[in-house]
């Protein structure tokens, strides 16, 4: 833990210790990593001494926390009637046998997390993924390995974390 | 000689100081002031100011020029705005070419650069200043005052319009009872929605036993569509600070804290830089200007959850817990943060205390009615022509807001309901627009002013999705603790959600009201007892339109899929064809120069013909 | 049964409040609570989150009962609304009963296959829900509380804890793993009021395991006849200062009882010598 060790010292120490601010704490780690990895809660619960109960707790009751490592991309098929129709779950299925990535998962290496929506309401476009915010449009299961297979690799690009001294 | 950063250590340093400044704004002869608050900035207004600093110092020394950011002026679909002085020219929607030309005509050459005025959408006339536009005309800002003018980033700013000098004349003039007297009389009720007497609350808090007492700031401003308390946080933060440190000193405090919502980090941002300037000035910390009294102000900050809007909720937060609520029998004034007397008041309710002490009670009593004194901040949004933070006597109507502020109801529609209060109000109809908007009024019609937000609604919108809309909001915000709130809101969700899929059962309506019934008797705290609110006052007014769905699997407004047909204009349709090929359930048939037709058994009702036709052919029926 | 000494207010609140309760007078001490008085008075008022052995969250709402306000009437919860003065309070009005029966029909819309849930039901009149079963409970959980208030007061150990929010509210233990703070004492499974929590003794493995929660601890076996006896840790926890009752802990229940009857066998002996 040595090294993360220091980390949390820094973040502890930086609150004076105070529990309190325990929520500000979670969010400094967050920022770091892009989520909240199990053993950095076991250290600062080493170092806050309070029981590991309370910071799951803690970290599961409010939205801004992730327990996961979000992918460096945001893929996101949508699922309503018409997609559907058009053979939305055919484009599902070639994502997983290629990525191994079901819906609401991450890739093994965090290239992308997949979701399916249930319809965005751009059914003209239909079948619709979004790519970090960008609209593809009639996708076929071909195209959508096309654009997953173009997105930069996960090590390049983990945005939210902030590195140095935060206030 | 005392400059920014210099500790003041009387009254009277203050006041020499706040003298000193205004000596030295007296040489700027002009001055732009560019908004940086949330809205402006996202749509790129920090580039502007830095631009206006660059023409600033490009310009040369004869003239004494000044560019200074502002906070928030509330009209933020306007944004970026720029002001300028001397003559208050109002631009909006300045872009980064507009800079050079607003430097070069208006600052040095005091000429109106026209097409960046505001112009009325309904008389095509232009607006100078400010107070020309009608969104600002009926406004009478207290509480928002200083945002425009004020840079949030530097004390200076604040204690030269007055600042600080609410707290001089309390550390040095008045007691404990005299300030509580005064705040009384103002008749000030909370602003985050309670609207419980400010005063009383004081004072039960100063009489409580234990110790150290508590004073908090609410600002975990959680309800959709509001953001007051963000502009002023981010706009004005001195003067929630001064309105804290009277409170406390009323209440015998010495800690206080700021809670301020994880989604507004620029407020956390410009309340540090505040408190730290406020320390350093001896505004903050051990013996205030000289006197006796010590307070100082931790900032914390939310995780992303609605609930912890709810004092004791906020409390657990601020402990490093979960923000789930506990029972108030006993109230937080005895027994509040970690089990001491504490006195939590929202952020609007901080920032009107500095005004009272300085103008008087009496003098704020004269604003408002009978029973809701002074003014509030709402935030207008919605289907309506100007949106934006809006500033009224209590008493003003709906309509005045909605019409005179507002605009009207944009794109020619017409106005269906307003929708107050947050997740914790109702939707009022036409026929009560001419209700006065304060605490009691709009409880009566089945809602709520709550902590401001309006929320216009034209004829397009199904009231049944909106009680869906927020059902579900907080079904998901929902702490889970009790069973009522966290069952009965999964129950309201599932009736509702059947009813918009056109699945809906006669019966379904008593069965949310004795839900609402449920919920209201039994949960734990305000989110639960007053979660049914949207649900109960769209029945009140618009039950035919549940009627709609259930009986007739029919959603007036066309809003609810599958409960409303597409059929073609038979003299607007032209053949193109596009429908036809678009179509993915080939329900459209229709040969070249005949009229297109949807076979409705064929249909599912996915709207992309209605998208597609560029003659607007398609209509929903 | 009323107190025959009494006491002068003092300060505020009266010392010795009386809780007029569907007509009967009780006086309790002050801050005790409204079901503290129904007890009292031999009036039965349902709970489910409610023990006497830790703190009251209130959170089932299920003891609600009517306090007269004058103007108006208040439904409070009964195992938490502490009394500090006289006060008058209704627990069969009408008002009252529909919003015990509402919040037990979601109750049994929530967890529909407790058997202990429905026999609550029963005995409070409530034979059926209206409701459909539309959340999710893990092995008819109801989210009372008790079980990690239990292991936070009583057992000091806070190994399972509630985790997310609203309907997707747990208990769990931390990152639904096998706790390491878990000591295997069953206190949970104890207080649990539906039978979610069940201790299971792995003979094979000599371990105990709490479930759904998976924690283990090691099992001490039995000095004499080896079967399991008791978690180690939770042995480690008790303070008994005299060695001989130490090691009768030891022992299962059976070689226990063995061992002191010996023992009694031969004080006998050597007193009749």
């Amino acid at each position: 833990m040595g090294q993360e060790n220091k980390l949390i010292k820094k973040i502890v120490d930086r609150y004076d210790g105070d529990v309190g601010m325990l929520i500000p704490m979670m969010q400094d780690l967050q920022a770091e990593h892009g989520y909240l990895p199990t053993e950095q809660i076991r250290c600062l619960r080493n170092r806050l001494k309070v029981p590991l109960s309370r910071l799951y707790a803690v970290a599961t009751f409010y939205s801004s926390f992730r327990l996961a490592p979000k992918g460096a991309h945001e893929v996101t098929l949508c699922m309503g009637t018409v997609c559907y129709l058009k053979g939305a779950p055919s484009i599902s299925e070639a994502i997983y046998k290629e990525f191994r990535v079901e819906p609401g998962g991450t890739t093994r290496d965090r290239l992308f997390s997949f979701q399916a929506v249930n319809c965005v309401g751009a059914c003209a476009l239909a079948p619709v993924m979004i790519v970090d915010g960008k609209y593809y449009d009639a996708v076929t299961p071909q195209f959508a390995i096309e654009i997953l297979h173009g997105l930069s690799p996960a090590d390049q690009t983990v945005d939210t974390a902030k590195k140095g001294d935060s206030t | 000689m005392i400059s920014a950063g210099t500790k003041l250590n009387s009254p009277a340093d203050l006041e020499s100081f706040a003298q000193s400044l205004h000596s030295s704004e007296d040489k700027v002869s002009r001055s732009v002031r560019v908004c940086i608050g949330t809205g402006c900035a996202a749509k790129g207004s920090r580039r502007l100011y830095e631009l206006f600093l660059e023409a600033v110092e490009q310009s040369g020394k004869d003239i004494q020029v000044q560019a200074k950011c502002v906070g928030c002026h509330g009209f933020c679909e306007r944004g970026p705005i720029v002001v300028v002085e001397p003559g208050g020219i109002f631009y909006q929607r300045v872009e980064e070419p507009d800079v050079a030309e607003i430097f070069r005509e208006t600052v040095l050459g005091g000429r109106v650069v026209q097409r960046l005025l505001y112009e009325d959408p309904g008389t095509g006339k232009k607006a100078k200043e400010a107070e020309d536009i009608p969104f600002y005309k009926v406004q009478e800002r207290i509480v928002l005052a200083g945002n425009g003018r004020i840079d949030p980033t530097k004390i200076t700013d604040y204690i030269a319009e007055g600042g600080y000098s609410a707290l001089a004349k309390v550390l040095s003039l008045m007691t404990p009872e005299e300030v509580l007297s005064e705040v009384k009389l103002a008749g000030l009720r909370g602003r985050g929605g309670g609207g419980f007497p400010t005063a009383r609350k004081w004072r039960s808090c100063r009489e409580a036993k234990g110790a150290p007492k508590y004073v908090i700031c609410n600002g975990d401003e959680g309800d959709p569509g509001a953001f007051m308390d963000r502009s002023i946080m981010e706009g004005n933060p001195h003067s929630v600070i001064e309105g804290m440190l009277i409170g406390a000193y009323t209440i015998g405090s010495e800690q206080g804290y700021i809670y301020v919502r994880n989604e507004y980090p620029l407020a956390v941002e410009h309340l540090k830089t505040a408190i730290s300037q406020a320390r350093e000035m001896g505004l903050l910390g051990q013996n205030i200007l000289g006197s006796s009294f010590s307070f100082d102000i931790r900032i914390n900050r939310g995780g992303g959850a609605f609930v912890c809007g709810e004092s004791t909720a906020l409390m657990a937060s601020l402990e490093g817990r979960p923000g789930e609520p506990r029972a108030k029998y006993v109230h937080t004034v005895e027994s509040g943060f970690r089990g001491k007397p504490t006195n939590l008041n929202n952020v609007e309710t901080w920032a009107n205390i500095p005004q009272i002490i300085n103008q008087g009670g009496e003098w704020f009593a004269g604003i408002g009615t009978e029973k809701s004194k002074g003014t509030k901040v709402f935030s207008l949004v919605g289907k309506v022509v100007n949106t934006g933070l809006v500033e009224v006597p209590m008493g003003i109507t709906l309509r005045r807001i909605i019409d005179e502020i507002g605009g009207g109801v944009r794109d020619g529609k017409s106005f269906k309901a307003v929708q107050t209060g947050g997740p914790s109000g109702g939707c009022i109809p036409a026929e009560h627009l001419d209700a006065r908007v304060d605490f009691d009024e709009l409880t009566k019609l089945g809602s709520m002013m709550g902590s401001g937000g309006m929320i216009v609604m034209d004829e397009d919108t199904c009231m049944v999705r909106v009680a869906r809309y927020f059902t579900e909001f907080l079904q998901k915000e929902s702490c889970g603790k009790c069973t009522p709130c966290r069952e009965g809101l999964a129950q309201m969700l599932h009736i509702l959600n059947r009813i918009t899929r056109g699945e809906g059962d006669v019966g379904d309506v008593e069965e949310l009201g004795v839900l609402a019934e449920l919920l209201e008797g039994t949960a734990l705290c305000a989110l639960g007892k007053t979660a049914a609110n949207p649900i109960l006052s769209t029945i009140r007014y618009f039950r035919d339109e549940y009627d709609a769905h259930i009986s007739d699997r029919r959603c007036p407004a066309k809003e609810c899929r599958g409960l409303f047909r597409y059929e073609i204009d038979p003299e607007a349709c032209t053949a193109c064809g596009i429908c036809l090929k678009d179509c993915p359930a080939d329900a459209i048939t229709g040969e070249k120069k005949v009229p297109h037709v949807i076979n409705q058994e064929k249909c599912t009702l996915c709207g992309t013909c209605w998208e597609k036709c560029p003659f607007t052919a398609i209509l929903k029926v | 049964m009323p107190l025959h000494s009494d006491i002068k207010s003092i300060g505020k609140g009266k010392a010795v409040p009386t809780v007029t309760i569907d007509g009967h007078k009780v006086r309790i001490k002050k801050d005790a609570t409204v079901l503290d008085a129904a007890r009292r008075a031999g009036i039965w008022i349902p709970t489910l989150c409610y023990h006497p052995a830790v703190s009251c969250d209130a959170s089932c709402r299920l003891c609600m009962v009517e306090l007269d306000r004058g103007e108006w009437k208040q439904l409070i919860t009964a195992c938490n609304y502490p009394v500090r003065k006289d006060i008058v309070v209704y627990t069969s009005s009408e008002r009252a009963q529909q919003a015990r029966r509402g919040v037990m029909e979601l109750l049994l819309a929530r967890a529909p296959e407790s058997k202990e849930l429905k026999a609550l039901a029963e005995r409070m009149g409530v034979k059926e829900t209206r409701y459909p079963n539309v959340t999710e409970s893990q092995r008819n959980c109801i989210l009372c509380g008790l079980c990690v208030l239990v292991c936070e007061e009583m057992i000091g150990q806070s190994a399972i804890g509630f985790a997310g929010r609203g309907v997707d509210r747990t208990v769990a233990a931390p990152f639904r793993q096998a706790s390491e703070d878990c000591i295997g004492c069953g206190a949970c499974a104890a207080v649990c009021p539906v039978g979610t929590i069940k201790v299971r003794v792995h003979e094979d493995q000599h371990e105990v395991e709490i479930s759904p929660f998976k924690s283990r601890a090691k099992l001490l076996l039995c000095r004499e006849c080896g079967a399991p006896v008791i978690s180690e840790q939770v042995l480690a926890k008790v303070e008994i200062d005299c060695e001989e009752f130490r090691e009768l802990l030891r022992l299962c229940p059976k070689c226990r009882r063995l061992q002191i009857a010996a023992r009694l066998t031969i004080a006998t002996f050597y007193e009749k010598e």
